[in-house]
């Protein structure tokens, strides 16, 4: 074991997750370099360095997902903005109260939800929230059935949200239901709770760009509440193509040149189509599992393969097919 | 609150001793906070009796995550909570799976924000393998001893006493690790238990 690993605790446990440290070997580890932190032992699990570490880790994450320009330098600015605020009560200037509800504009499978959970871990270790769980959440667990069933249903996944993010998906459903429809109730419910909660969690609504426009548009007081919107535009081809390579990478397969060429024309002809489908993440990935699964398919009966047979993804494993396609979306 | 940690090899009787504790002191319902390696927390209320049955098995690895709940002691006239934490057991060799390696890892970073450490060590087992003359079975716990031995507030459960040779494990427990506190427990029968909760009472 190199000697920098041994000092640092962190990465003692990170070899171990690893499998390059047994658990013995570790502790061993861990006891000479527990010298030094038997001293700060009381405050340890809080300790700056772990939790900044994991802060770290979890803005890598986000920076290596594929596009979303918009919405990595917005995190930037608001992990910036949290710690200046928090450095700023600590030398007992005035700070302002964070209010970070945010809404999510943008097609299915623009990263929405993905953003939103790496949100939820990027503010747990900013001390934001408590746990930066997220909760997901649309229309049909909000609203109930009868007169005042909707407050106590919204107020039940309110709580579970305490300390994390309430994401609702497909936000603008709530008011489109009329005069009568228990929607408006749900609002209303969700609005006082982010008043009596104001510092405990996070609501994210997510949905369509002019649904969500018009819902916000329609109701001072949502739009007055979520100071932050941010909109997840479609893919590019190129974008795609990336998000591709990355997908068929973690599962240890390659496209070859025909293949590639295949794939791109037809993301491009979709991008053209303008359906909601377009420029969408998930087509990728349900293009390439069923190409995985085609190539399977071609692959069964012969008797010897090699490694790279098992890598590559041919032309002619990679159909399209567009209601195979969507009915897996 | 106080932390307590309860560490050890896995199917020793971690769970089983945690759930008991709950139950010694008449807890009906215990609120179990499920926290996995990736740092997601998860809460569920369960009758004693339910979470023993579905939390505590016979093979090894039951607990993946940590699991924590929080038990109040009477001290005086007034009460304190006490946040206990169940870990995934910690084996010899490097693990194949690695969700369980991030869990042992959970486990050893656990350990530096306890307060209160229990080592569960299976006297039954002990009882029947020679470990004076091989001691290999026990490197782990005794590496274990010597790392979270210092830290204050540190005591060994010699779990499984109701079982046959285990008075024998207990015996050599007691001759290999000398100088700690050694507790004989049966988390199955809840004998010995009035030691463990004075072990947590006097390190409040």
């Amino acid at each position: 074991m190199p000697a920098f690993e041994s000092r640092n605790p962190d990465l003692v446990l990170v070899g171990l997750e690893e499998g390059r440290l047994s658990a013995v070997e570790a502790i061993q580890a861990l006891s000479t370099s527990c010298d030094s932190h038997t001293k700060k032992r009381q405050t340890d699990t809080e300790s700056p360095d772990s939790s900044e570490w994991r802060l770290r880790e979890a803005l890598s994450e986000l920076d290596s997902l594929i596009g979303l320009t918009a919405v990595k330098a917005l995190v930037r600015e608001l992990v910036a903005y949290v710690k200046i605020q928090q450095i700023r009560e600590m030398r007992q200037l005035a700070s302002e109260a964070l209010v970070l509800h945010m809404v999510f504009s943008g097609n299915p499978g623009t990263g929405k939800t993905t953003c939103a959970r790496l949100m939820g871990k990027i503010f747990r270790e900013m001390g934001v929230l408590e746990k930066g769980h997220l909760v997901e959440r649309e229309r049909a667990d909000l609203v109930g059935e009868y007169i005042g069933h909707t407050a106590q249903k919204t107020r039940e996944q309110i709580k579970k949200a305490l300390g994390g993010i309430l994401f609702i998906d497909e936000a603008y459903s709530l008011a489109t239901g009329g005069e009568k429809d228990f929607g408006k109730e749900s609002i209303s419910t969700l609005i006082k709770a982010m008043e009596d909660n104001k510092d405990k969690f996070i609501v994210i609504l997510a949905g369509y760009r002019e649904e969500m426009t018009k819902f916000i548009q329609s109701n001072p007081g949502i739009r007055s509440r979520f100071p932050i919107h941010i909109e997840f535009p479609d893919y590019t081809t190129e974008e795609l193509m990336l998000i591709a390579d990355l997908m068929l990478k973690k599962r240890d397969y390659r496209l070859d040149v025909a293949a590639r060429a295949k794939l791109e024309a037809q993301l491009s002809r979709n991008l053209g189509t303008d359906s909601d489908h377009s420029g969408n993440a998930r087509l990728v990935r349900n293009i390439i599992e069923r190409a995985i699964r085609r190539q399977a398919l071609r692959l069964v009966d012969k008797k010897q393969l090699t490694r790279e047979e098992l890598m590559l993804i041919r032309r002619e494993d990679i159909e399209y097919n567009h209601e195979a396609v969507y009915r897996f979306g | 609150m106080k932390r307590c940690i309860v560490l050890g090899k896995p199917n020793v009787g971690k769970t089983l001793l945690v759930l008991g504790l709950a139950d010694y002191m008449k807890v009906k319902d215990v609120d179990i906070t499920f926290q996995d390696p990736g740092g997601a927390r998860y809460s569920r209320k369960y009758p004693v009796d339910v979470a023993m049955r579905e939390l505590v098995g016979a093979l090894p690895h039951q607990t993946k995550c940590l699991q924590s709940f929080s038990l109040e002691f009477r001290v005086g006239k007034g009460k304190k909570a006490v946040e206990l934490i169940d870990t995934c057991g910690l084996t010899q060799q490097i693990h194949d799976d690695p969700l369980t390696r991030k869990a042992m890892a959970q486990t050893l970073s656990a350990i530096r924000g306890a307060e209160i450490i229990i080592h569960v060590i299976d006297a039954h087992f002990l009882g029947s393998v020679d470990v004076l003359s091989d001691p290999t079975e026990v490197d782990l716990d005794m590496q274990l001893a010597a790392f979270a031995g210092p830290r204050g507030g540190y005591c060994i459960v010699a779990n499984k006493m109701d079982l046959p040779g285990a008075n024998r494990g207990l015996a050599r427990i007691r001759r290999l690790f000398t100088g700690y506190k050694v507790l004989p427990v049966s988390a199955a029968t809840r004998e010995g238990f009035k030691e463990v909760k004075r072990h947590v009472l006097r390190n409040l």
